[in-house]
C-alpha cells in the first residue's frame, strides 16, 4: 500500500482548538475572492444589457458622469443633492441595471458607513447649536444633523454616479475610452493587463483557500493561521514576479515593438451630443439651484 | 468575526478645494514615476507594474487574523516598495487603487489622487527608505524582516495621518454659518489622533505582520526578490531632511489649543467641570524631563521646542541604533547568512 501524497494528507488540528461558530478564515477569505470574482463578472454583464447609458459612446459617458460626480461635490444643499440621488435612482431604472440592487449597494454600504461615522458629529461637543434632541448628557444639534444629512446624501449621491460608470461601462470600453482620451499607451496597456492577472490571480487566491479549507479539520490558532496567510502572499508575490517574465517573453515572442495599436474606432453619434448637452445644462441647473436653496 | 477594513477615502469626505490640489500634487508625480520607471525598468516595465499592481490589489484581499475573532487586510504598499523600488511602487499601488475605484467601486472617483497620495505615495516612500535606513548595506534576513515591519508600521501610520489631515481640513476650509459641515465633519483635533491611534493600535499592527511574514519567507525561498533593488547607499539626503524637520518645530508653538484626547487635568476640569478621581490619582505618576516640549531652564518657547525636538530625534536614532547594532552583533556571533545578504552596492548597479 502505498503512502498518501504528504500535499493530500488533512491538517488534522487539536480538538480543543475547534471552537467558535461562522467560516474559517480560509473560507472566508474564498468567499470574498470569490465575490470580488463574481462582481467583475456582474459588471460585464450588466453592461451588456440594452440600456440608456449602455448605448452611449464609452468616453461621452465617462466624461459626463464623472462630471455629475464632480458637480455632487460642489452641492451643499441636501434636498438638491436628494435630487442628484434620485437621478441616479432614474439611469439605473432606464439603464436597466436592477434598481433594488443599486439601492441597496449605494445605501447599504456607502451611505450607511458615512451615517455611521458621521452620526456623533451631530453631538453637540464636536457641532455647537440649536438643540434638536437631548437624552440626558446627549445632544443632538440642528447643525450637526444638518451636516449629517448633507455628507450621507453626497455620499450616496457620488457612489450613484459611481456605480453607474462600473455597472454601465465593459472595462475594455473603458480603456478605449482613456486610450482615446489620450492616456499614455503605455498605462492604459498596464490597466489591461493588471485586469486580467487580477483575475488570474484571485482565482489561485480562492483555489489556495479552498485547498486549505477543504483539508484542513479545526480552525487553529491565530499565529498558525497569520504564518500560513503571510506564506501564501510570499507565494502569490512570487507568482506574480514569475508570471510577469513569463508575460514580458511571451511578448517579444509575439514581436511587440512598444507599439499598441487599437482596432476600435470611436465614432459620436447623434445620442451622444444630446446626452452631452443635457447633462452639462442640468449640471449647471444643479449648481444654479445650489446657490439659490443651499445653506450660505 | 469583525472584519476591519484599510483606509480608502470614498467620494463626498472631501471638498473641491482638497481634492483638486490632490490632483494637482499627484499628475506630476505620476509623471515622473513613469519616467522613472521606463529608465529602469525598459520595455519589461509593462507586465512587471501590471503583476505588481495585481499582487497589491490581491493582497488587499486576504483576511489577516490579528487577535481575537478579528481580522484585517494589509495595504502592503511597503512590501511592493521594498521589492519593486519606491517609484515603481508608485504606480503599482496606483493602478491597483484606480481598478479597485473603477472596478470595485471601493474608493472614490474624485478622491482617487488622494488615495493615491496616500497610500501609493507616502507609504511606500516612508517604508522604503526608512526600511533601507534601518537595514544598513548588508543586512541579515532577521534584520531584513524587523526593519520591514518596522518600516511597514510607520509608513501606514503616516500615511493614516496624512489621511487624518485631508479629513481634518474639511470643517475649517468649508462649512456653513451656522456651523454645519458640508464634508467630512471632524476638525483636525479629532481626525488626526482618530486616525493615527487606529492604525496605531491595529492597522499598522496587521501591516508590520503582513510584512515581516512575506519578507521572511521571500529571504528564506526567494532570496533574489529582495535584491531587484539596488543595495543600500548612504541617506545622508535623509539626515538634512530630519534636520530641516528640527527646525521647522517650533511651528507647532504657532498652534493653538491641545490635540483632541491629550488634555491634561486642568484642561479636563474646565471641560468636564471636574476631574475623574482615577485621572487626578495616576495623572501625577509619571513627571516627564521636558513637559510639553519645553526645556527645563530655557524661557524661550521656540529654543525650547527647538532642544525638545533635538534630545527627542536623538533618542529616537538611538534607539534604533542600539537595536541595529545588537542585531548586527547577533548576526556576526551567528556566522553570516549569505541567503539574506545583499549583494555589495557596486554590483547591483
Amino acid at each position: 500500500m502505498s503512502n498518501p501524497c504528504p500535499c493530500c494528507q488533512p491538517d488534522i488540528l487539536p480538538a480543543a482548538r475547534r471552537r467558535g461558530g461562522g467560516r474559517s478564515l480560509a473560507r472566508k477569505t474564498a468567499d470574498s475572492v470569490a465575490g470580488a470574482i463574481t462582481d467583475v463578472l456582474q459588471n460585464e454583464e450588466t453592461a451588456a444589457r440594452p440600456g440608456l447609458l449602455q448605448r452611449l459612446d464609452p468616453r461621452v459617458k465617462l466624461l459626463t458622469l464623472v462630471l455629475f460626480a464632480v458637480t455632487v461635490s460642489f452641492v451643499h444643499s441636501v434636498w438638491v443633492l436628494l435630487g442628484l440621488v434620485g437621478l441616479t435612482m432614474l439611469l439605473a431604472a432606464v439603464s436597466r441595471v436592477g434598481v433594488a440592487s443599486f439601492a441597496r449597494k449605494v445605501w447599504a454600504s456607502a451611505a450607511l458607513l458615512a451615517l455611521l461615522i458621521a452620526l456623533p458629529s451631530a453631538l453637540s461637543y464636536f457641532t455647537p447649536g440649536q438643540a434638536v434632541l437631548s437624552v440626558g448628557p446627549v445632544t443632538l444639534t440642528e447643525p450637526g444633523l444638518m451636516g449629517v444629512a448633507t455628507l450621507v446624501t453626497r455620499v450616496a449621491a457620488a457612489a450613484g454616479f459611481a456605480l453607474l460608470v462600473i455597472w454601465t461601462m465593459r472595462w475594455s470600453d473603458l480603456l478605449h475610452a482613456l486610450s482615446a482620451m489620450r492616456l499614455p499607451d503605455v498605462v492604459v496597456a498596464t490597466l489591461a493587463m493588471t485586469q486580467k492577472q487580477i483575475l488570474t490571480l484571485l482565482r489561485t487566491v480562492e483555489q489556495i483557500h479552498l485547498a486549505r479549507e477543504s483539508r484542513t479539520l479545526g480552525r487553529g490558532t491565530n499565529r498558525e493561521n497569520r504564518a500560513w496567510v503571510t506564506e501564501r502572499m510570499a507565494f502569490v508575490v512570487r507568482k506574480s514576479m514569475k508570471t510577469a517574465d513569463d508575460v514580458y517573453d511571451a511578448m517579444l515572442a509575439r514581436g511587440f515593438t512598444g507599439a499598441m495599436p487599437s482596432l476600435t474606432h470611436l465614432r459620436l453619434r447623434p445620442r451622444d451630443w444630446v446626452w452631452a448637452a443635457a447633462s452639462v445644462a442640468l449640471c449647471a441647473a444643479v449648481l444654479y439651484a445650489d446657490r439659490i436653496v443651499g445653506p450660505r | 468575526m469583525p472584519d476591519i477594513v484599510a483606509m480608502h477615502i470614498p467620494d463626498g469626505y472631501l471638498g473641491p478645494q482638497t481634492y483638486v490640489v490632490m490632483w494637482m500634487v499627484m499628475v506630476p508625480i505620476w509623471v515622473i514615476a513613469a519616467r522613472k520607471v521606463k529608465r529602469t525598468l525598459k520595455a519589461k516595465q509593462i507586465p512587471l507594474l501590471a503583476l505588481g499592481a495585481a499582487f497589491a490589489f490581491v493582497i488587499m484581499m486576504f483576511n489577516v487574523p490579528v487577535i481575537g475573532g478579528s481580522t484585517g487586510h494589509a495595504v502592503g504598499a511597503t512590501l511592493i516598495a521594498i521589492i519593486l523600488g519606491p517609484w515603481a511602487a508608485v504606480i503599482a499601488v496606483s493602478i491597483a487603487l484606480v481598478i479597485q475605484a473603477g472596478l470595485f467601486g471601493d474608493g472614490g472617483i474624485t478622491a482617487i489622487a488622494a488615495n493615491c497620495f496616500n497610500m501609493a505615495v507616502v507609504i511606500p516612500f516612508v517604508g522604503y527608505y526608512l526600511y533601507r535606513l534601518i537595514c544598513g548595506d548588508a543586512p541579515s534576513s532577521s534584520r531584513r524582516v524587523i526593519s520591514s515591519g518596522v518600516a511597514a508600521y510607520v509608513a501606514i501610520v503616516v500615511g493614516a495621518i496624512c489621511a487624518g489631515f485631508e479629513f481634518g481640513i474639511q470643517p475649517h476650509i468649508a462649512h456653513a454659518a451656522g456651523g454645519q459641515a458640508l464634508y467630512a465633519p471632524y476638525k483636525l483635533s479629532v481626525a488626526v489622533p482618530a486616525m493615527a491611534l487606529e492604525h496605531l493600535l491595529f492597522f499598522g499592527v496587521v501591516e508590520a505582520i503582513v510584512t515581516m511574514g512575506v519578507v521572511a519567507a521571500l529571504a528564506r525561498t526567494e532570496p533574489e526578490l529582495l535584491q531587484m533593488m539596488p543595495a543600500a547607499k548612504p541617506l545622508r539626503w535623509l539626515w538634512a531632511v530630519v534636520g530641516v524637520l528640527i527646525l521647522l518645530t517650533p511651528i507647532g508653538v504657532l498652534a493653538p489649543g491641545t490635540a483632541w484626547g491629550e488634555w491634561g487635568s486642568d484642561q479636563i476640569q474646565s471641560r468636564l467641570g471636574y476631574v475623574p478621581s482615577g485621572f487626578d490619582k495616576l495623572g501625577g505618576l509619571w513627571k516627564a524631563a521636558m513637559p510639553d516640549y519645553t526645556t527645563p531652564g530655557v524661557s524661550n518657547t521656540m529654543l525650547g521646542y527647538l532642544i525638545a525636538a533635538v534630545v527627542g530625534v536623538a533618542l529616537c536614532v538611538g534607539i534604533a541604533w542600539g537595536a541595529g547594532a545588537l542585531l548586527a552583533r547577533r548576526r556576526n556571533n551567528d556566522g553570516a547568512d549569505p541567503a539574506g545578504t545583499v549583494p555589495p552596492a557596486n554590483a547591483s548597479g
